[in-house]
């Protein structure tokens, strides 16, 4: 196991403590975060990584405050951001926080851009909201943050429709509407997915190097364990509502300590060597509201104990930066 | 690249199932409405040959836009080419009689990327999986059965699945019934267009793993559409890399990914993510997009984004050149 060699000693954004969001259906109570705590520092990325159903989504929407109200609701938990909890905020509050302290990238830029808008009147939009500037300024910040995400031409392809720009352009629009005001905390939810692998590397770039001019903490959702070595100093690997397992993302490859993240790991073919068989992990991932008691990886687990079929696993500490919830490590 | 005749005798004893040269799908740009006018074409394939051969596994790698999906619905015979053939068997399809036609059509058999619109919500598993052989098998309705039950297990799942609709099935279970659909009529290559990039990363393994199993058991060939490299690596024995319409890089897996050489596909590879943080990767970003297939570059096709480019990039088409046997690539490098 190497140690991490670059400590991030610096003072912490964003801390999430006992999160849990859980939705009410007809068939019962959807626990979709089940006790997530987290905390993220200045200039740090976190790897949030999952399957679908994992709870990550849900997740950053609780950070946003987007979670839609009914069905879902915040039950439990504090999210204090610089302080402040978010949970307790009324809406009025959340909306002067929402885009200006912590915003966020999605996934799909063809449905998160409004087609009958050109791109400076959406990056605008933001800036208008958070900031009460003269309209001249606004246009003036509108050019300034197009430039930083390096889009060509700016002052004509301000006047662009979405349709009128190409996938790679549109994300990239997208990130401006996300660092227009300055957050202190930037949410990316699989910013990359809908990008071919060349366009995907530009972006990527991109963003850490946003993140480095502002000393932003950045949050990654992704399913991909590539973008997670690429990209995050720290992961946390979700599974059914709750974190398994969270450490430095040198001690998660190297040392994986949940048979979840270790089974992703064997799972995903590898670009720089071959593999005869990869490892492929049995059965589907839990639907939500019906988890089995105990640990909901149990039915797929290769080192299944009888404990774990009767009681949920306490977290473990594999080294002072690094734990996971699995009796193994009891 | 028409030109392209890569002969690996020393290494390939399989012999070549289907094969495709110089092929072309253009597709014309019209302008007015009532009077249409051809006012230029999109070349979306531009002059691609490649030979899948039994029991293996050709993988064509690119990005959006590459001509890749156009290729494989060629040879799935959705498209008609503009030019160059298709061979099946040393057999031109596309100028076959109606019979020889049919029995290709279902030799030939497609796997698609998102299993949720690939499978008709009103039908039962049982006649999803039957319908191809209603259509190209003469069997009573016990044959049939025994069949879907067999095809079912081999795929993973249980006979007792049959009586289910697929809204009821997972995606990874959705991908299982849809390479059972295929490989109802025996085919001999499957055209496997993204089979992977819409599942769940736990699930996309098991897929892997039994596509690859399958092909064993069934001595059945595939064509696999994909963008990403890893996935080619671990499933392909040969690799054609596709830039803008036409190949960049063609040759045996471990080879091209050994010797990378064309510049496009060593950036594909410096683009594509690590599998651990302490890779270093050479830093090799491509600028821009890849251009309209409406108005492709001179000279080399990728001239515009290459690192390496030189004065005859953009005013020569580069010529095919044998690395190894069996390993092209055209650029001017060589």
């Amino acid at each position: 196991m190497t140690t991490s060699t670059t400590e991030n000693t610096s003072p912490v954004v964003l801390q999430v403590d006992g999160l849990k969001t859980y939705f009410e259906t007809r068939w019962g109570t959807v626990k979709a975060v089940d006790g997530v705590s987290f905390n993220l520092r200045r200039g740090e990325t976190l790897g949030i990584v999952g399957e679908s159903g994992s709870g990550k989504s849900v997740t950053m929407l609780s950070l946003m405050r987007l979670i839609p109200e009914p069905p879902g609701r915040i039950v439990d938990g504090q999210i204090l951001l610089e302080g402040q909890d978010l949970v307790q905020m009324t809406d009025k509050e959340m909306s002067g926080i929402r885009g200006s302290q912590i915003a966020l990238i999605i996934q799909d830029p063809m449905t998160s851009l409004n087609p009958v808008f050109s791109i400076g009147n959406q990056v605008g939009e933001a800036i208008k909201i958070h900031q009460d500037i003269p309209k001249r300024t606004v246009v003036q910040q509108v050019l300034d943050v197009l430039r930083k995400v390096n889009i060509p031409a700016a002052e004509t392809r301000v006047r662009d429709y979405p349709h009128q720009m190409s996938g790679g352009m549109r994300q990239r629009v997208v990130g401006a509407i996300g660092i227009s005001c300055e957050p202190i905390v930037l949410i990316a939810d699989e910013p990359t997915t809908s990008l071919d692998v060349t366009i995907q590397a530009q972006y990527l770039k991109l963003l850490k190097e946003l993140q480095e001019a502002s000393n932003i903490g950045l949050i990654f959702i992704t399913h991909d364990f590539g973008i997670v070595a690429k990209m995050c100093d720290r992961v946390a690997v979700m599974y059914a509502g709750r974190i398994v397992e969270m450490g430095d993302v040198r001690d998660i490859f190297n040392n994986p300590s949940h048979p979840y993240t270790e089974a992703l790991l064997a799972s995903v073919p590898k670009l720089e060597e071959d593999v005869d068989r990869l490892y492929s992990i049995e059965g589907q991932p839990p639907t939500l509201h019906d988890l089995p008691t105990g640990c909901p990886f149990a039915p797929r687990c290769q080192y299944v104990m009888d404990k774990c079929q009767t009681t949920y696993p306490t977290q473990f500490d594999v080294s002072d930066s690094h734990y996971a919830a699995c009796w193994r490590l009891e | 690249m028409t030109t392209l005749e890569a002969n690996p005798v020393t290494q390939t004893t399989n012999e070549v199932l289907l094969e495709a040269n110089g092929l072309k799908k253009h597709f014309p740009v019209t302008k007015g409405l009532l009077v249409s006018k051809v006012t230029g074409w999109i070349k979306a394939v531009d002059g691609v040959s490649f030979q899948v051969r039994a029991g293996e596994t050709l993988g064509i790698v690119g990005e959006s836009g590459c001509g890749k999906s156009t290729t494989a619905k060629m040879l799935l015979m959705l498209e008609e080419p503009t030019e160059g053939t298709i061979e099946y068997q040393g057999q031109e399809i596309h100028n076959a009689n109606a019979e020889q036609r049919r029995a290709y059509r279902s030799s030939v058999q497609a796997v698609f990327q998102d299993p949720w619109s690939s499978l008709n919500p009103r039908m039962r598993v049982r006649d999803l999986i039957a319908e191809p052989m209603v259509i190209n098998l003469n069997l009573s309705r016990r044959e049939m059965q025994d069949r879907v039950g067999k095809l079912l297990n081999d795929v993973g799942l249980s006979s007792y699945h049959a009586n289910l609709y697929p809204h009821e099935f997972s995606g990874g279970q959705r991908q299982r019934l849809a390479i059972a659909r295929a490989l109802s009529v025996e085919p001999r290559v499957i055209v496997l267009d993204e089979p992977v990039s819409a599942l769940d990363v736990s699930i996309r393994a098991q897929i892997m793993n039994l596509l690859m199993d399958l092909q064993n058991e069934y001595n059945v060939s595939y064509l696999l559409i994909a963008h990403h490299l890893a996935t080619v690596r671990y499933m392909c024995d040969w690799v054609a890399v596709m830039y803008l319409g036409q190949i960049v890089e063609y040759g045996r897996t471990k080879e091209l990914f050994d010797n990378a050489s064309h510049p496009y596909t060593k950036a594909l590879m410096n683009a594509a993510l690590p599998s651990h943080p302490d890779i270093e990767q050479e830093e090799m970003i491509l600028t821009g997009e890849v251009p309209s297939p409406l108005n492709p570059p001179e000279g080399c096709r990728f001239h515009p984004r290459c690192p390496f480019v030189m004065d005859q990039c953009s005013r020569d088409i580069p010529q095919v050149t044998e690395l190894e046997p069996g390993h092209i690539v055209s650029c001017h490098l060589y």
